[in-house]
């Protein structure tokens, strides 16, 4: 399939682009929206307000109560959500082919005109606030928390708060600020909507006409790329959380790399060899051959958008097996760090990758997870297509180089949430 | 068509096929929309076949089944995720109470490959001790991690207290005793009584070529004999529960979780539709009843029901993570009022109509991509009848005010009632 010939682009609207991909399957319709005013949006003293704006918006509208709205989707069997990311405001919906007007009618109802009910908003506040609770005892999160606030500076966008932190700036934010927010960033400008599946385009670009041409326009700057990471220092971070039979462990470092770069691909693909699946070499040692955890990988993150991200390995060890885990980790990280990788590992890899993305589109929600994200980055369509090609064109011995270029394996953060022997 | 193969019957545009030589079941569903198809082999063996000493063993075998086979191997650098990821195929195989699969979502042209392996590792596969004693640490911190969740332990206990003769007893990965000490000899065995063609059923769905995957299929299970057994039954009935049974699991953490389970009847049971929809009318969605009175009031989290089909008697539980600070009792209180109003006033026709309406869109969206459909499919073929996923939305159709108010009342019986609490010791880290 390619992407350029089979993605219908429209701007039926001066702020909203549309990406519409006719699929086979019958009567099912995935929709997907992103535009800019995520969580890096939010009043800079409290990053909770984009988050609380975007989970407000199903709970009554000016012309619906929330049980109006939900009585309405549940009758048809659909759903839509609205998520906050770090850049952008998310909604997703799901729904049959005959229902795809009223599931739009009501997209648009709900992502302008939300009321923002003091009720509703003190219910939403005491239930974030309790998940928040219960994920002081998640070992996972907690060691990504531990791991994100040792690697970032605190106003870097990658920066985590702790718990404690997030359930303070809840418990401050009123209704007024979620309607300055929603007044102040929501509208047309940087509007994307990707459809995919049972569809037809002049019907869908019609009803986005419909109901979102009376939409006020907003001139939401993106964010300005440049943003450093922390010093490398060898450090360690323990939470312990009792009760806990396994504990989580991120072992990693910032990294001067972004996905502009043009050495990302070959850090991404060198750092893929390492943990990027079963077959890889963490999997396959410290799993298969030394059975010392159920699962271990390593990646690239945050690198998105032209920001330095982090890389890490991630792995589960029960209490008792915590040091040697660590020790079979960093073992297996300084030989692929010294030996390097090698060109066998690269051609299967490589064929690994493409397959993945091919196998990726094999449905409605993999197909526009993958266009939304490509736009998001303002990247052309074409990427898509091209992404195989540059694949292809990596060589070993230039990941090689990049590996050491960016990777320093004397100065890594642990950080480790669980439970003490 | 392959002559080798006889076409049984075809329901909902999938087509069943038997072959001959060893009695393998093979289902096939032909979609083109992306160039990918799944190949999934589903086993009719699960931990309901196990007991006490080799509980988890299924699962424990399943892991096995990734260490190498007689083509497929390390040794001849052959191994099976090497051969799979290389051509990025998505590959697992996961357990559970009534079967085990294992599946390959590849690029079309690469079908012949996950055809070959899974044929391979049917009756070939080492299951050698030393690839065991690692594997049985890599289940074990697989179970740590299931127990560091409050809701899994829980549940493990709900099932364990509701379930006493029956093997449903145990949960699919086992107790951890089992899992360090069972025998290499001990799952063999349970290899060379449940691993063959004649206790297994194919799956293709997807962009393929009908006669030459049928050419495929012969060409590489076809080399394996049906068993010179019989597959044996599980013959374990549960005793009756005569009053309702109550279970605390108290550990650190932050918030509480109730939740009540009721004994349901086999998957294939008439009434699971009926109960399918009284779930959806009590759980499902902001609408729902148990919604409106417990997540919008402010004293839970989130709230979840599941009712399972399974190939013998199930639970209907539904779950409700406490907001901090709220009382165990208020919420089952609630949960059970809920029920007794059912039972005593029967539901609208709106609240069938909604319940419908939900199933309807799930049924047509567990369409969209060939894993999907396969693993949707696997469930049905786990209980007992694959047309359980073609006919499942036309009988849901036919449910009634009176069979919701008659399921109700048969089911959610006081005695038949398992109640199960988490709650939290909330201590200074």
């Amino acid at each position: 399939m390619k992407f350029k010939e089979s993605v219908i682009t429209n701007e039926p609207i001066k702020g909203l682009t549309t990406f519409i991909i006719p699929t086979k399957v019958r009567d099912v319709v995935t929709i997907s929206g992103s535009m800019l005013g995520g969580t890096l949006f939010s009043n800079p003293e409290n990053n909770k307000i984009s988050s609380l704006t975007s989970s407000m918006l199903d709970k009554g509208t000016q012309n619906k109560t929330k049980h109006e709205i939900s009585d309405k989707l549940e009758s048809l069997g659909a759903e839509i959500s609205f998520i906050s990311s770090s850049r952008h405001i998310n909604f997703t919906a799901h729904c049959l082919k005959s229902d795809l007007e009223l599931v739009i009618s009501l997209i648009a109802e709900q992502i302008k005109n939300p009321v923002f009910p003091d009720e509703e908003l003190n219910l939403l506040k005491k239930r974030m606030i309790g998940n928040l609770e219960i994920s002081k005892d998640d070992t996972k999160k907690q060691a990504l928390i531990g791991f994100l606030r040792e690697v970032y500076p605190e106003k870097h966008y990658n920066y985590r708060s702790t718990i404690e932190e997030s359930i303070k700036d809840i418990k401050t934010i009123s209704s007024d600020d979620l309607k300055k927010f929603h007044n102040t960033v929501y509208g047309l400008g940087s509007l994307n909507i990707a459809v995919a599946g049972d569809i037809n385009n002049d019907f869908f670009i019609n009803k986005i006409q419909k109901y979102f041409t009376d939409w006020k326009s907003q001139n939401i700057k993106k964010l300005s790329k440049s943003m450093s990471a922390n010093k490398r220092n060898e450090s360690i971070k323990i939470k312990n959380i009792k009760d806990k039979t396994s504990s989580d462990i991120y072992i990693g470092q910032s990294i001067d790399v972004s996905e502009d770069s043009e050495d990302y691909l070959g850090l991404m693909m060198g750092i893929y060899i390492l943990g990027g699946n079963f077959s890889a070499r963490l999997m396959q040692t410290v799993r298969d051959e030394q059975g010392l955890t159920y699962g271990i990988g390593s990646t690239l993150a945050g690198c998105g958008y032209g920001t330095s991200g982090h890389w890490y390995t991630w792995g589960t060890f029960a209490p008792n097996l915590i040091e040697k885990g660590i020790n079979a980790t960093i073992k297996e990280i300084n030989n692929w760090y010294n030996s390097g990788i090698t060109e066998k590992e690269l051609i299967s890899k490589k064929t690994t990758i493409n397959g993945s993305f091919q196998v990726s589109l094999d449905t409605t929600g993999g197909l526009i997870d993958k266009i939304l994200t490509n736009v998001e980055k303002d990247r052309e369509i074409s990427y898509l297509d091209n992404f195989t090609n540059k694949i292809n064109s990596l060589d070993y011995k230039k990941i090689n180089k990049i590996i050491h270029k960016y990777i320093n394996p004397k100065k890594f953060t642990t950080s480790i949430a669980g439970s003490k022997v | 068509m392959n002559n080798q193969f006889e076409q049984i019957k075809s329901s909902g545009d999938i087509d069943e096929y038997r072959l001959k030589s060893n009695d393998l079941r093979v289902l096939m569903l032909q979609d083109t929309s992306t160039p990918v198809a799944t190949f999934m082999v589903t086993y009719h063996v699960g931990s309901r076949n196990e007991a006490i000493g080799y509980t988890g063993s299924t699962h424990l075998l399943e892991h096995l089944m990734f260490k190498g086979s007689r083509n497929f191997n390390k040794e001849k650098g052959t191994a099976i995720w090497d051969e799979l990821q290389s051509i990025g195929a998505q590959i697992n195989a996961t357990t559970w109470n009534d079967r085990t699969n294992y599946f390959e979502v590849v690029p079309s042209e690469h079908i012949e490959k996950a055809i070959s392996i899974e044929a391979d590792r049917m009756r070939f596969s080492f299951l050698r001790d030393e690839d065991r004693q690692p594997e049985m640490t890599v289940v074990r911190n697989e179970y740590e991690r299931g127990e560091n969740s409050p809701f899994d332990v829980l549940d493990k206990n709900i099932w364990a207290t509701a379930y006493q003769a029956h093997p449903y007893h145990h949960s699919t990965i086992g107790w951890k005793s089992d899992i360090e000490n069972v025998s290499t000899e001990r799952l063999k065995e349970f290899y060379d009584v449940y691993y063959w063609p004649n206790n297994a059923t194919v799956t293709i769905i997807g962009d393929f070529e009908k006669d030459n995957t049928l050419s495929l299929i012969d060409k590489y299970f076809g080399e394996h004999k049906k068993s010179s057994h019989e597959i044996p039954e599980v013959y374990t009935e549960e005793p009756k529960q005569e009053g309702t049974r109550r279970v605390v699991v108290k550990r650190s953490g932050q918030s509480g979780i109730t939740a009540i389970a009721h004994k349901t009847p086999p998957g294939l049971d008439n009434d699971m539709y009926a109960i399918q929809v009284l779930g959806k009318i009590l759980c499902d969605g902001k609408s729902s009843r148990l919604y409106k009175k417990i997540v919008d009031k402010g004293l839970a989290t989130s709230l979840f029901m599941y009712d399972f089909p399974f190939k013998d008697n199930g639970l209907f539980i539904t779950y409700a993570f406490l907001t901090p600070g709220t009382d165990n009792q208020k919420v089952e209180d609630i949960i059970l009022k809920e029920y007794s109003d059912i039972i005593k006033n029967g539901v609208d026709e709106s609240e069938i109509m909604r319940a419908v309406a939900q199933i309807r869109a799930t049924v047509a969206f567990s369409r969209d991509g060939s894993y999907a459909v396969a693993s949707a499919l696997n469930e049905a073929i786990a209980i007992g009848d694959w047309q359980f996923y073609t006919t499942f939305l036309e009988k849901i159709k036919l449910v009634t005010i009176n069979d919701i108010t008659r399921v109700a009342e048969k089911y959610l019986v006081e005695d038949q009632s398992t109640v199960g609490w988490f709650i939290p010791k909330i201590i200074d880290k």
